[in-house]
């Protein structure tokens, strides 16, 4: 049912003539006319470049762009970049354009590559964002080669960030994954990433289609599921990842709550798997050629942060007595009580703020979207504090920081479990 | 065999060398005799013209291609009486006979040479191109890298550097020289007066030095070919000349002129791409290369082939490609040699005899004269234990019994021992076996050749290349005044589907020409095939 | 005259015992009802309180905020107060039932008429607790949306949200229980009314500074944009 629903008869005729084939990669897109074709020329020429003899397939579902974007993708052709190569594909290039109706989302998109890789038995699968406006043609090597050459199930990309940038992938998600799980993965919601065929298809026939995860769900969602599923995880450095112009313009709350409360989903999801894990985590095996490029540092504007979080602490307490322990929040409506110079929101409280949530959501003890809109606040506070905190910090230094962070969590972990069973207790 | 003298349009040429091909006298190497007697064969499978390897004296450095007289026969190949015999039973049976002639070097044995370096002022001196220094056209590129490392020697008698292309042994004749093209066209004249009907000439594009240059496919160079042509047509008619030239397809463009300089030149990259789209199971090297591929003048032809006497040449291919074709057909690096791969047809398709078929298919429907080289119609095998191209030349085999039928000699004495493995070997590969049953790759081979020969739209016809979305399907419409033909081939090792969008020809119906059967007539709806594993389709589009 | 007083107080007390003899039985019958209703409610209190337990019902209400509520005003959890309602409705509806078998007339008509108002305090009640779940979760929604959206008094915003609504089911239940009709409406009116008006009043007077920022926002000063800027690039640590 799952693979007709996802499939035009014109897309599938597209497949047909595709055939069988080694790598697949895919760029899903919606509205992406100014950076799409960045993405595809670096995208082709990786191809070429370091895939020359394998049968290839580029594909793009499109969410019904009205930029123009799909007709883009349809006149890209590798013999424009003639110039960037030494030689022209052995192969014939495939691209296929794959429009879906209905809410243009990550979900339908993924969901057309993998039953694309199913059915084209696409040994190696990658997918790039649109919006990469550092993408190069090594990406494609360093996301395929560990899947197609290696046969790793699964690999993440490794960023080069400015120190500031991404803290909740690298202050929250990625924390919690590497105690709960037992894999440090960097990047748990970054928007590239390589995967097995065999993984794909084990994507495809999950049930998780018909749940609701949202954009930055799915993320996530793949990266435990394949860690649950003891799949091979790999990692990759990419370089810099620098964001198109448009995300800059994305909701900070909303994407705390997408993000945090997929997360959740999951430690739900694999209750049984991460409640039994015991043991320190491991890192990844790392691929791509690490280098460092320096990267002109974000601007922060820290006015009115504080203070912001001190007000929305007070008037969102009614909401989190419900939430939070009472030591924890009363921990919380300390710190909100500091100072400009003294403020800091330690490791711990963070944790257990963020423990005490994840539990809490488990046990729904109120509306699970009422939750996760109260936790933004406390996400601009940690990240207001960690800022003051490391304002001189340098790149190697901050990574030790972000360790020590890590740390923390695993210190807690037991901490989750008793607060997990604490609801389901109190029934009986 | 009259016409409009475009013989060698319609023709299906078969490369042989008179050495492997039949002893008669019992000495371990085939002679014109031999040959004579085997015309009956060749005439049988339907080749209606022979390319001989060189057969004239040569102290047989190179193969024969250092040639020591250019109007005589190698003793051991007979005498010119034979050959003029060889010519007549040819000509009464309808073969053409095209030979071999390398006027771009002689023997350093060759009276000529042994003139000219006898002294400074020898008359025959500036029959070749010498040197007090080497210092002199720097840019030409040394084409036998393995073995040579100037293009100059030195000639220890005249204590002066000698020009060569090729092996040290072979001097380049000086074609600045009126003499020497003067020379040149006496050897011409000498054997198409005898009936021979064509030649090849080897190494055309290095006639002429010029310094500053790459001394390759030089103006002065066309120049004497054009005046040879000129002398040829003067005195002769329906002789052709076929130009060696292992070129790119817009450089090996000028050796046709405007219809007046070579009647037919080798397509060379064609043959690594072909091999490559079958491995690919992809029609994309094969649609690129005919892209790449210019109009020639009406009057002339491409000669195109799967295998030949020398490697698989990956010349004209690009770095990723030689690395792809040696990876892939050269998995023992014993068959690499030069830049390419030295190994006949079968063993190249693993011996996959529905792979053999769509390579012969291929060659037998695209644009251009066909050449097989001996031995490949029953699917012999080679020895890649032998050295040079040695391995690729060995004796032909006829039937299971003494030495495969080809000699009544000791084996010991045979030029080069027969293929004898279990696969290739000549007791399971041979003509008599295979002439018994209907469905042998010999009796296919014919049958092949027949079609081929049954209408001028594959020897004349224009080609026009679908694309249909299917890329492991190749197909390609060949048209000819009213005639047209479709080809459709499925590369690829697996079944496939093909729809073709053959709107233009509404209404016609497709008659499959193996067998005859009609297919159902052509709408307005994509034409759909399907095709097994290596399997393709000639039809006839017939309009009623 | 000895005759006619013992008689009469033969008559009375024959009388008297008469009335005995027939209202006994039915006083013990109605005992009997009581006392067999009191053990089929304890029954019925079992049963329900294994099913509630089945049903997750502390589950589904602490995710609802019911349990919030009942703890506020210092009720039982939901899973006792269910209970507790099943065994007292049944329990009352067979004393109900016992002393209608007592046969007295005007006991009769007032039971009766207990039993068809019931249905309406049913429905008021189901209003009511509808309506108080709703004050709760829309308040919360409305705390949340504006804290998100740093509004500077979110807390009134909510609270506001939590009294228009619990005023509305309060009129409403009072409504379904047709007591007072008249004085419901008036009393609504005018606390609505008041509640505009101040709010209207409140806005004239401090709602200046806001109306200047929104102008400022649409037609922006060099300066204003500047902060506004700077406003916007506070938010741009992207956190993926």
């Amino acid at each position: 049912m799952a693979e007709t629903s996802a499939i035009s008869e014109d897309f599938l005729r597209q497949l047909t003539a595709v055939g069988e084939v080694d790598i697949l990669v895919g760029v899903p897109t919606f509205n992406n006319r100014d950076t799409i074709e960045r993405v595809l020329s670096a995208v082709q020429v990786g191809l070429t470049k370091y895939f020359h003899r394998e049968r290839c397939v580029l594909i793009n579902p499109d969410g019904g762009s009205t930029d123009g974007t799909p007709d883009i993708f349809k006149n890209a052709s590798v013999e424009d970049f003639g110039m960037l190569l030494t030689s022209n594909p052995l192969r014939t290039f495939h691209r296929v354009s794959a429009p879906y109706h209905g809410i243009p989302g990550k979900e339908t998109a993924l969901r057309t590559l993998f039953t694309a890789a199913d059915l084209l038995r696409a040994k190696a699968c990658a997918i790039f964002s649109p919006d990469s406006l550092s993408i190069t043609p090594e990406w494609v090597d360093s996301l395929i080669r560990p899947v197609y050459r290696e046969e790793y199930d699964f690999v993440a990309p490794v960023y080069q960030r400015q120190k500031f940038d991404g803290l909740l992938a690298r202050g929250l998600i990625s924390p919690v994954v590497a105690s709960l799980y037992g894999r440090r993965v960097h990047e748990p919601v970054g928007s590239e990433l390589g995967l097995s065929g065999r993984l794909a298809c084990h994507f495809l026939e999950s049930n998780v289609w018909e749940e609701d995860l949202t954009t930055f769900g799915l993320e996530i969602w793949m990266t435990t599921t394949a860690i649950v599923n003891q799949f091979r995880l790999g990692e990759s450095f990419l370089g810099p990842k620098i964001h198109a112009a448009k995300q800059f313009g994305q909701d900070v709350a909303g994407t705390v709550r997408q993000v945090v409360g997929a997360l959740f989903r999951c430690l739900d999801l694999h209750q049984d798997f991460w409640k039994r894990r015991e043991g320190a985590s491991e890192a990844l095996p790392l691929f791509g050629f690490e280098y460092k490029v320096a990267l002109e540092p974000l601007r922060i504007g820290k006015k009115g942060v504080l203070d912001t979080f001190r007000s929305q602490v007070e008037q969102l307490v009614p909401i989190l007595e419900s939430i939070l322990t009472p030591q924890t929040l009363l921990h919380l409506r300390n710190v909100a009580q500091l100072a400009d110079r003294d403020f800091h929101y330690p490791d711990e409280l963070w944790v257990k703020t963020i423990y005490e949530f994840a539990a809490a959501h488990h046990r729904s003890v109120i509306n699970r979207d009422h939750l996760l809109q109260a936790l933004p606040p406390l996400y601009r506070g940690w990240v207001g504090s960690f800022i003051l905190e490391n304002q001189k910090t340098d790149a190697a230094r901050m990574d030790q920081r972000i360790e020590a962070l890590g740390q923390e969590f695993d210190r807690w972990k037991s901490y989750l479990t008793d607060r997990w069973e604490a609801g389901t207790g109190g029934e009986r | 065999m009259a016409g409009d003298g475009l013989w060698y349009k319609d023709a299906v040429i078969y490369e042989l060398h008179v050495r492997g091909f039949y002893d008669s006298d019992g000495n371990g190497a085939g002679e014109f005799r031999g040959l004579t007697l085997k015309l009956d064969y060749l005439s049988d499978l339907g080749v209606n013209a022979l390319w001989l390897l060189p057969f004239y004296p040569s102290p047989l450095r190179d193969d024969g291609y250092d040639i020591s007289d250019y109007t005589n026969i190698h003793p051991a190949y007979g005498t010119l009486d034979d050959f003029r015999m060889f010519l007549d039973e040819s000509h009464r049976r309808g073969i053409r006979v095209i030979t071999e002639l390398v006027l771009n070097h002689t023997s350093d044995q060759h009276p000529w040479f042994q003139q000219a370096r006898s002294s400074r002022e020898n008359p025959r001196r500036d029959w070749y191109v010498w040197s007090d220094s080497v210092e002199r056209y720097k840019q030409a590129r040394i084409i036998f890298t393995d073995t040579e490392l100037s293009n100059w020697a030195w000639d220890p008698v005249s204590k002066s550097y000698y020009w060569h292309r090729f092996f040290s042994h072979q001097p380049d004749l000086n074609f600045d020289n009126p003499a020497v093209r003067e020379a040149a066209w006496e050897v011409m004249k000498f054997w198409f007066e005898m009936g021979v009907d064509g030649l090849r000439l080897d190494a055309v594009p290095y006639l002429v030095e010029r310094e500053g240059t790459s001394c390759e496919n030089l103006p002065e160079t066309h120049d004497v070919l054009k005046y040879l042509r000129r002398r040829a047509d003067e005195t002769f008619s329906e002789k052709m000349f076929l130009a060696e030239a292992n070129q790119w397809p817009r450089d090996v463009r000028q050796y046709f002129g405007d219809g007046d300089e070579c009647h037919m030149a080798f397509h060379f990259p064609l043959m690594p791409r072909m091999f490559m789209a079958i491995r690919l199971e992809d029609r994309k090297p094969i649609v690129d290369i005919f892209q790449q591929t210019p109009e020639i003048p009406a009057t002339c032809q491409w000669g195109i082939f799967l295998r030949n006497h020398d490697e698989l040449t990956l010349e004209m291919v690009t770095d990723e490609e030689r690395d792809y074709m040696y990876d892939e057909f050269a998995r023992d690096t014993r068959a690499k040699l030069n830049l390419g791969i030295r190994r006949r047809l079968a063993p190249l398709m693993e011996g996959d005899r529905r792979r053999v078929e769509l390579m012969n298919g291929l060659l037998m429907s695209m644009p251009g004269t066909p050449i097989l080289y001996y031995g490949d119609e029953i699917g012999m095998g080679d020895n890649i234990y032998l050295g040079d191209r040695n391995g690729v030349r060995t004796p032909m085999q006829w039937n299971g019994g003494w030495n495969a039928g080809f000699s009544n000699a000791d084996p010991e004495q045979l030029y080069s021992p027969i293929i004898s493995n279990p696969v290739y070997g000549y007791q399971a590969v041979n003509v008599e076996s295979q002439r018994r049953y209907d469905h042998s790759l010999l009796s296919w081979t014919k049958r092949l050749i027949r079609l081929r020969k049954s209408s001028r739209v594959f020897s004349r016809g224009t080609m026009e290349i679908l694309k249909p979305q299917n890329h492991r399907v190749l197909a390609y419409i060949r048209e000819f005044g009213n005639e047209r033909v479709l080809v459709v081939s499925n590369l690829s090792s697996q079944a496939q589907a093909a729809e073709l969008d053959l709107k233009r020809w509404k209404g016609s119906i497709p008659i499959e020409m193996f067998g005859g059967n009609l297919f159902p007539p052509i709408g307005d709806l994509p034409y759909l095939l399907t095709l097994g594993p290596y399997q393709f389709y000639w039809f006839r589009l017939r309009r009623l | 005259m000895k005759n006619l007083v013992l008689q009469s107080l033969n008559q009375t007390l024959g009388r008297f015992y008469s009335m005995l003899e027939q209202f006994l039985p039915h006083l013990l019958a109605m005992l009997i009802i009581v006392l067999a209703g009191w053990l089929v409610a304890i029954i019925l209190k079992i049963i329900a309180r294994r099913l509630f337990a089945l049903a997750r019902v502390n589950v589904l209400s602490e995710g609802s905020g019911i349990t919030q509520i009942l703890k506020k005003a210092d009720l039982p959890p939901p899973l006792d107060l269910l209970t507790r309602l099943v065994f007292w409705v049944v329990w009352i509806a067979f004393i109900l039932v016992g002393l209608d078998t007592l046969g007295i007339p005007e006991l009769h008509l007032q039971i009766s008429r207990l039993f068809l108002f019931l249905p309406q305090i049913f429905v008021a009640l189901i209003v009511l607790f509808i309506g108080l779940l709703a004050a709760n979760f829309f308040s919360r929604a409305a705390l949340l949306a504006a804290v998100n959206a740093n509004l500077p008094s979110a807390r009134l915003v909510s609270g506001f949200v939590r009294f228009i609504i619990v005023l509305l089911t309060i009129a409403m239940a009072l409504e379904q229980l047709a007591l007072a009709q008249r004085t419901v409406l008036i009393t609504f009116t005018i606390a609505f009314g008041a509640i505009m008006l101040s709010l209207a009043i409140a806005f004239g007077i401090g709602g200046r500074v806001v109306a200047q920022q929104m102008l400022e926002r649409v037609f922006p000063s060099g300066e204003a944009q500047k902060q506004r800027e700077e406003k916007e690039k506070a938010e741009e640590i992207p956190p993926l």
